[in-house]
């Protein structure tokens, strides 16, 4: 062909100032678009700090201890949307209405695109953080020092790549129109699924336990919870593996799908050997990225005890730190025996612990009465039986009145000093009861204080009846952590039942 | 043409599943022409400029840009493209969209240069998603001049203008070719085409049919019209040796013919009292239309030939 010798066609690449200025230039404009696209700036922005006051700061009443963990799993909550949405929605919209082509047909340097993309998800992510910080620091008393602060910043900031990924992936496949409908579908389950609304053993079902190192934020959540100096599953390796495995893996996918669309995000290849190469390194890649994936799923199940307890640990008792999850290491074996009280020998008290006594609300500030006695004639022809009767008063929100057993209890010492009964062996909770109609509770308190406790609920009617407790299948119990097992009621009133015969087996 | 061949396709193929959609086309853009690209849809139009544009690549054949593969960044940093169909973001305003793309450009035009030229000083602090569809096309124009390209891509770029901005665009069009810019049109629009054109290539079916200036086209087309008032009967007229069709409208008559001038001599000499007369040689209409009805003749015929060259 002819070629102009007037004009030097090998002036090819811009200089590096006005390279870097076509770089800067790309990521100005997307971190402005999306700042002025009200439909996903004030949700990404203001939805994870909204939710760290509400349970955060409303919820725990400024429980320093609580709200330090609320803070880390809704700083790992803002960091999913900026990705998630920034990627999958706008590349979504952008394939659909050619502004992809467009770009792909202008000089657009290689991979600004997707850098400029990413830096805004991740400047997204560091105005969200920010706003976290400031919030502990001036709505709670929470223990964050200015390290773990930074700590947690670079954690959340760094932490928006898997999400980026994802969205990409979503962005590459979905319609403009289905994709803001699948990102939300990702978005809110994972979250959940992950225990950053609530924690994971609060979960009813424990194959959802099970799943969560499938989530990206839960492995991130375990880091920002390990930083934060609070209890983690899975060692942090597997979070790594874990995180990089899923960013590689839809990462990948997802430029090979746009490839294939004809959007080369790092521009064309001429075909041949060069465009197998990258082929062949992708597919590598995919490979390995399963492998890191596979790696942190399987890593991600122990429990790495919090550091703020170890003081407690190293006495060998149990932490009451309020709300934290287990601080405390696994409880004393339980005895042999399956037997707990039968009532037939003259006391309410069972073979070994504390129990049973009389339990109401009034070191809690309530106004609940309750009494133990024995009474002749148990179940199924036995000697006797125990009593339970009282008044459930109205001075507090929780009240609770009825009887308590502390299986690792005794006189000598008080309520704080003492550990846990490890019944991760046993299955079922049993015991005969009757009463006057009314509904009643066992409830189970482990480490966690101030939570929700275990409960299982049943019916004391007239006659005498089973009541076998599935233990395995309570949601939130911790068996191998017991500190004690309290049969009641929260129903404000009076009340009265008999129990007899309780096993645990 | 003059000068050097900015742009080429050379033999290029370029197959979707069963449809051919180019077949062997060759063509070129020269230094300083305005080319228009016309075909009908699914002629095989925008598979050419997309490949010349380095977005799809030849099955065979060769393209190329600037002497260059269309897909390497250089040669595309010496053009400027206006695609037809394209959703910027509504949330960015026009001076933000026209300096981004000046960005990726060398030595592009001063962004407020650019904005004065098209007389967008109104618009350019405005969202983007509130303008309308031609004053969208004018920005998108912006963005398609700002990095003082050699070789401008438009695809149908007056549309949803309304007359004002459209011969506005015009010109800036003609002062661009001035000052040395090629440009590479595709339009349905045959008046633009005819207005702004120093060459036009006519594809059908992925194949170059005709190419010629705009002259040279329109001179497919023989045929001329002649428009006048007579008294003499209509019927008269019809059966005269050398009229093809004869129309009658509002007391007009239209008499198509190839032999104009005898067409013309008859009617003066035998009626003295015939007035209003204007010849018209065909415009670039017909001939399009004569074109492609040709070329699809001749590939019903099976032959599939290219009618001119």
């Amino acid at each position: 062909m002819s070629v102009d010798t007037m004009t030097n066609y090998s002036t090819s690449s811009l200089s590096g100032s006005r390279l870097l200025g076509a770089y800067l230039g790309d990521i100005k404009i997307e971190f402005t678009k999306m700042i002025r696209t009200p439909a996903f700036a004030v949700p990404t922005l203001f939805f994870p700090a909204m939710f760290y006051v509400l349970f955060g700061v409303v919820m725990q009443g400024g429980d320093p201890e609580a709200s330090l963990q609320i803070f880390a799993r809704m700083g790992v909550f803002g960091t999913m949307a900026p990705g998630l949405f920034g990627f999958g929605v706008s590349l979504a919209f952008e394939r659909e209405y050619g502004q992809l082509t467009f770009k792909q047909a202008l000089p657009t340097p290689p991979g600004s695109y997707l850098l400029a993309r990413m830096l805004m998800a991740m400047l997204f992510a560091s105005i969200i953080a920010t706003l976290l910080i400031v919030l502990a620091v001036t709505l709670t008393k929470a223990p964050l020092t200015a390290v773990s602060a930074i700590k947690v910043f670079f954690i959340e900031v760094l932490g928006v790549l898997p999400f980026c990924a994802m969205g990409l992936f979503v962005g590459s496949a979905a319609s403009g129109q289905a994709a803001p409908a699948i990102v939300n579908i990702i978005y809110l389950p994972m979250a959940f699924l992950s225990g950053l609304w609530f924690p994971l053993q609060y979960l009813k079902y424990p194959i959802f336990q099970e799943m969560a190192p499938l989530w990206p934020s839960f492995h991130l959540s375990q880091i920002a919870l390990h930083e934060l100096g609070k209890e983690s599953f899975g060692s942090m390796g597997s979070h790594f593996c874990a995180l990089i495995g899923i960013t590689l893996l839809f990462f990948t996918i997802a430029v090979r799908r746009l490839s294939g669309a004809g959007v080369h995000m790092f521009g064309a290849r001429r075909p041949g050997a060069a465009v197998r190469k990258s082929r062949l390194l992708g597919t590598a890649v995919i490979f390995v990225s399963i492998a890191l994936i596979i790696a942190g799923v399987m890593g991600g199940h122990e429990k790495v005890p919090a550091v703020t307890s170890t003081v407690a640990a190293e006495e060998g008792a149990g932490s009451p730190v309020t709300d934290t999850q287990s601080a405390a290491p696994v409880g004393v074996t339980a005895p042999e025996t399956t037997q707990l009280a039968n009532f037939d020998g003259g006391s309410t008290a069972v073979s070994y612990g504390l129990g049973w006594i009389a339990a109401d609300d009034k070191t809690r500030g309530g106004d609940s009465v309750s009494a133990v006695k024995l009474t002749s004639g148990g179940a199924a022809g036995s000697k006797a039986a125990m009593e339970v009767a009282g008044t459930v008063g109205t001075a507090i929100a929780y009240p609770f009145a009825g009887t308590v057993f502390f299986p690792a209890g005794d006189t000598r010492t008080g309520f704080e000093k003492w550990g846990f009964m490890d019944y991760s062996k046993r299955k079922t909770l049993r015991f005969q009861v009757r009463g006057d109609g009314q509904d009643y509770l066992v409830m189970f308190i482990g480490p966690v204080m101030g939570g929700i406790p275990a409960m299982y609920h049943f019916t004391a009617g007239q006659d005498w009846k089973e009541v076998s407790v599935p233990l395995r299948d309570l949601a939130s119990l911790d068996l191998e952590r017991v500190k004690m097992v309290g049969i009641g009621t929260m129903t404000a009133g009076p009340f009265r039942f008999e129990i007899d015969d309780v096993r645990i087996e | 043409m003059s000068g050097a061949t900015l742009a080429s396709l050379n033999a290029a193929v370029k197959r979707f599943g069963k449809i051919t959609a180019l077949d062997q086309l060759t063509l070129s853009v020269g230094k300083g022409e305005i080319l228009a690209l016309l075909g009908h849809n699914g002629a095989g139009k925008s598979t050419a400029i997309n490949i010349l544009l380095g977005l799809q690549r030849p099955d065979s054949g060769h393209a190329e840009l600037f002497g260059l593969d269309p897909q390497e960044i250089a040669a595309r940093r010496r053009i400027g493209i206006m695609m037809q169909e394209v959703g910027l973001s509504p949330a960015l305003k026009p001076r933000e969209l026209i300096r981004q793309v000046s960005n990726y450009y060398h030595s592009p035009y001063d962004t407020e240069a650019v904005i004065k030229r098209l007389s967008l000083e109104s618009l350019a602090e405005r969202r983007y998603g509130v303008l309308s569809g031609g004053q969208k096309r004018q920005v998108q124009f912006g963005m398609a001049i700002c990095g003082r390209p050699e070789l401008l891509f438009l695809d149908e770029p007056s549309v949803g203008m309304d007359v004002h901005a459209r011969s506005s665009l015009w010109e800036v069009i003609r002062d661009l070719r001035r000052e040395g810019c090629s440009i590479v049109l595709t339009t349905h629009n045959l008046e633009e085409a005819e207005a702004l054109a120093d060459r036009v290539t006519v594809i059908a079916h992925g194949k170059l049919v005709a190419s010629g200036t705009v002259d040279q086209i329109r001179s497919y087309v023989s045929r001329k019209t002649i428009f006048c008032k007579s008294t003499l009967p209509a019927d008269t007229i019809r059966a005269w040796p050398g009229v093809e069709q004869l129309h009658e409208e509002l007391g007009r008559l239209q008499i198509v013919t190839h032999d104009a001038e005898s067409i013309l001599r008859q009617l003066l000499n035998g009626d003295a009292q015939v007035r209003d007369i204007e010849v018209r040689r065909a415009g670039l209409t017909e001939a399009f239309v004569e074109i492609t009805n040709a070329n699809q003749a001749a590939n019903g015929n099976g032959g599939g030939q290219e009618k001119a060259r």
